[in-house]
């Protein structure tokens, strides 16, 4: 089902589904535009790519897994564990389709056979995904090559793309389709066709996509060779913008904060470019420096995840990793790098 | 002083072992009279107060900070407190650019056998606290709290503040 | 010779000697330029120069100790350089320092503002003497170079360095060292509680990624910060505006009278958290307090490192 929808009504019915649950929107403030809360007064921004993707959803930055009350011994209670599941619902406007198929990455990870995570499975049932589609890509773009587009619908619940006026809105699963029966929606007539010819200039406009078939045996062949791993993480300053900033990136923290007889258990993003990702207690290092880092982040998306996962590609192409990284490491020239390496032995 | 109608608030104290703790113990065993708001945490010497300490008391929520030592020059260290001086007043200058208010943390010295001079340090001090009421805290408590403040005037600016685009 | 030629032309005379040189080169896209490692003649060809190259390479000195390496600087990095060398975290005689007379470098941010559509659509920049031709979205706009100068680069009073062995470009004029101080003014006279919402709103932002401080050049822990400790626990986990702000109270107060103002830490911020606030703001009480302002001199001991019997100007409270 496709149909239409003003600027004007889009921004109406954000503010109408904020009142029920919670909505996640690109909102500018301080010269920047993040998924934040919205809240009334607050205006979307599509005008770019939100810089923070919308892993916070599904996957927040930090979370309360569980709570500790411990009673003193005199009073005869003894611990008291709560578990904090998630609970209430969350909508997603205004990612792009990279942001909302970031996702189906962690779904593998998180709900096998033998292994659910509770906490992730809520979130993600109780999450609405009303995607932006792209229509043009930036520099950093790449969804294309790794099995993506600029109007995939993969992950979304609706798919909007900007046509004259308004955005064309199609529904991608029965819970889109229910809120595409919200009256604030008009009928889409011809204008259905615009946003198939946009859709079509988008994809053209990203040229040619790099063939990554052959980079999960060409990482491991270079598993080794430690040399080529200093050149390519020498500029790397070991942060965590790229991890945090990335909308695949699933690996967690989890600490326990104490305060008096009451304690809890927090989730919390983890960063496999910082020292402590790996750090034992015994204070060894299986990767000490960068260089070892970099080639678990880069080898893990294009060649480790791939071989347990069907060959999907643990990127989903946004760039953001490329385009926040202060000293400009470009995963992609590590990849071809590895592609195109030649073994002079 | 008493907080007869004010409930006691939470100051923390950040004493040095040789000299103001002894004279806070002074003034205990003269029984000056004394506000009971202040938790004394007994350090070696002011030299060992990290300015970070005092930070992450207030930022947990401290409605007031009070670090003591010994009078320069009468360090037991010899001289700790020389260092701790620089620290402390370079933290007692940040304190105005983060929003939290400067007077909430102040340090001093007092010597073990001024018992009488920990009394009025320690009923002005906690005066003052009252006076300037529990810390607003550094997290918005509430729902509420959080839309005022993405609207708020002072949040808004494309650019830096100070610089404009 | 251009200034680019005679640079190439002294790493050149250099290269056999040193490890590597770090310069600057293009980067994932025509507006973007990202540091060069150079091993050989052949890396030599893509160093670059232009206002775009922005970052303070004196942040990787620390992570070459014990072998020889070369380092182009700007004015502000060579102040980084010398504060380093101050605290004896790197040695002179393991450092090549190639000086660059700078003309100041842009800021992203501001480029973002002027530009009609995002910079992430652009095609091609032409980099003229002092502006930028920016095609972006098959669009031409041209920017002053000027008009989208960082901050640091219009309050400089240091554009040449002060530390090099080889300096190239026309030394500046000498500059009053205190046209920044006023700065920010209008900032610190807004009222506590104006500030405090401030800060509040904008460390909600912050994910902790710690590109402020890994990109810092005075941030040498690196792996063993405090931030990262667990036991004793400085920080929780937890992503509210407090614990977000309590690691920038750590960069402060490791960073007082250390600072040498480079601008890496705000340019670094994913999320443009405007930390050059709090660090210019407390280099004035720096200023103000001790007299002192890092990374100028060889011979001057970081303030908090040292102490006088009778301070000058710290005045002791009445009681």
């Amino acid at each position: 089902m496709e149909r239409f929808i003003t600027q004007a009504n889009l921004e109406r019915l954000a503010q109408a589904l904020a009142e029920k649950s919670s909505v996640l929107a690109p909102v500018a403030s301080g010269g920047t535009t993040t998924f934040r809360r919205l809240r009334p007064g607050m205006q979307l921004d599509f005008s770019r790519m939100a810089v923070i993707s919308p892993k916070d959803a599904t996957f927040p930055r930090n979370e309360t897994l569980l709570t500790v009350q411990r009673y003193p011994e005199e009073s005869g209670k003894r611990l008291e564990l709560k578990e904090h599941l998630p609970e209430g619902e969350i909508v997603v406007i205004g990612c792009r389709p990279c942001g909302a198929r970031g996702k189906l990455i962690f779904d593998p990870v998180y709900e096998t056979e033998t292994i659910k995570d509770p906490y992730y499975i809520r979130r993600r049932d109780g999450a609405t995904f009303i995607t932006l589609a792209c229509a043009r890509p930036e520099t950093t773009c790449f969804c294309h090559s790794v099995g993506s587009g600029p109007a995939d619908e993969t992950g979304s619940d609706i798919l909007l793309t900007a046509v004259e006026g308004g955005f064309v809105a199609k529904a991608v699963t029965d819970k889109g389709e229910q809120l595409l029966g919200d009256s604030l929606f008009e009928d889409a007539g011809a204008k259905a066709e615009e946003a198939a010819a946009n859709h079509a200039k988008a994809r053209e406009l990203m040229g040619e996509a790099h063939d990554y078939a052959s980079a999960a045996k060409k990482l491991l062949e270079r598993f080794d060779d430690m040399d080529f791993w200093q050149m390519q993480s020498a500029k790397c300053i070991s942060c965590g913008a790229c991890t945090y900033m990335c909308p695949t990136c699933y690996c967690f923290n989890i600490t326990d904060d104490e305060a008096g007889l009451t304690s809890r258990r927090l989730r919390s993003w983890d960063n496999c470019m910082s020292h402590t990702f790996t750090l034992e207690g015994s204070g060894h290092n299986p990767r000490a420096t960068k260089a070892h880092r970099l080639k678990n982040r880069v080898g893990h998306k294009f060649s480790y995840y791939p071989d347990l996962h069907q060959g999907h590609i643990a990127c989903c192409g946004c760039g953001r990793c490329i385009k926040q990284c202060p000293a400009g490491v470009d995963i992609r020239q590590v990849v071809m790098a590895a592609q195109e390496h030649v073994d002079e032995r | 002083m008493s907080a007869e109608d004010v409930r006691e608030l939470r100051i923390v104290g950040f004493l040095c072992n040789w000299c103001s703790y002894g004279g806070a113990d002074t003034a205990g065993v003269a029984r000056f009279t004394q506000p009971t708001d202040l938790r004394i945490i007994r350090v070696p010497c002011s030299g060992r107060i990290d300015p970070l300490f005092v930070a992450r008391a207030l930022l947990n929520g401290a409605d007031g900070v009070l670090v003591s030592g010994c009078h320069p020059r009468d360090c037991h260290y010899a001289e700790g407190n020389f260092y701790a001086r620089r620290r402390l007043e370079m933290l007692k200058r940040f304190l105005p650019i983060t929003g939290i208010d400067e007077r909430r943390f102040e340090y001093t010295w007092v010597s073990a056998s001024e018992g009488q001079r920990w009394q009025h340090v320690v009923t002005e001090f906690t005066r003052r606290i009252h006076e300037l009421g529990p810390a607003p805290s550094f997290n918005p408590s509430s729902a509420e709290e959080w839309a005022n403040l993405a609207l708020h005037e002072a949040t808004k600016g494309e650019t830096c503040p100070c610089h404009g685009a | 010779m251009s200034q680019l030629e005679e640079l190439k032309a002294a790493i050149r005379g250099h290269l056999d000697s040193l490890d590597c040189v770090i310069g600057w080169e293009e980067g994932y896209d025509p507006l973007h330029a990202t540091p060069l490692f150079i091993h050989t003649e052949a890396d030599l060809d893509r160093l670059n120069i232009s206002p775009l190259a922005v970052h303070n390479l004196a942040t990787y000195a620390t992570g070459f100790k014990g072998t020889k390496i070369g380092i182009v600087v700007r004015g502000c990095h060579s102040r980084s350089i010398i504060e380093l060398l101050t605290e004896k975290l790197i040695e002179r005689d393991e450092v090549v320092l190639f000086g660059l007379c700078c003309d100041g470098v842009v800021s992203q941010r501001k480029i973002r503002a002027a530009l009609p559509a995002d910079p992430g659509f652009v095609e091609a920049v032409e980099i003229g003497a002092d502006e930028l031709e920016i095609t972006i979205a098959g669009e031409k706009t041209t920017l002053k170079v000027q008009d989208v100068l960082a901050d640091k680069c219009r309050i400089c009073a240091y554009p040449d360095p002060l530390l090099a062995d080889v300096l190239i470009g026309e030394k500046h004029a000498e500059r009053p060292n205190d046209v920044g101080l006023a700065c920010q003014d209008d900032f610190e006279a807004k009222s506590g509680a104006e500030k405090l919402a401030f800060w509040q709103d904008t460390m909600s932002r912050c994910i902790r990624c710690y590109a402020c401080r890994n990109v810092c050049p005075m941030c040498v822990c690196q792996d063993y910060c405090i931030a990262g400790s667990r036991d004793p626990l400085w920080m929780s986990q937890e992503n509210t505006p407090a614990e977000n702000f309590m690691f920038q109270m750590i960069h402060v107060s490791h960073l007082t009278g250390r600072c040498t103002e480079c601008g890496e830490c705000e340019r670094a911020c994913p999320v443009d958290i405007p930390l050059m606030l709090l660090r210019r703001y407390m280099n004035k009480q720096v200023r103000e307090v001790f007299g002192h302002q890092a990374g100028i001199t060889l011979d001057k001991t970081p303030p908090l490192l040292t102490f006088q019997v009778e301070e000058a100007r710290i005045k002791e409270r009445d009681w």
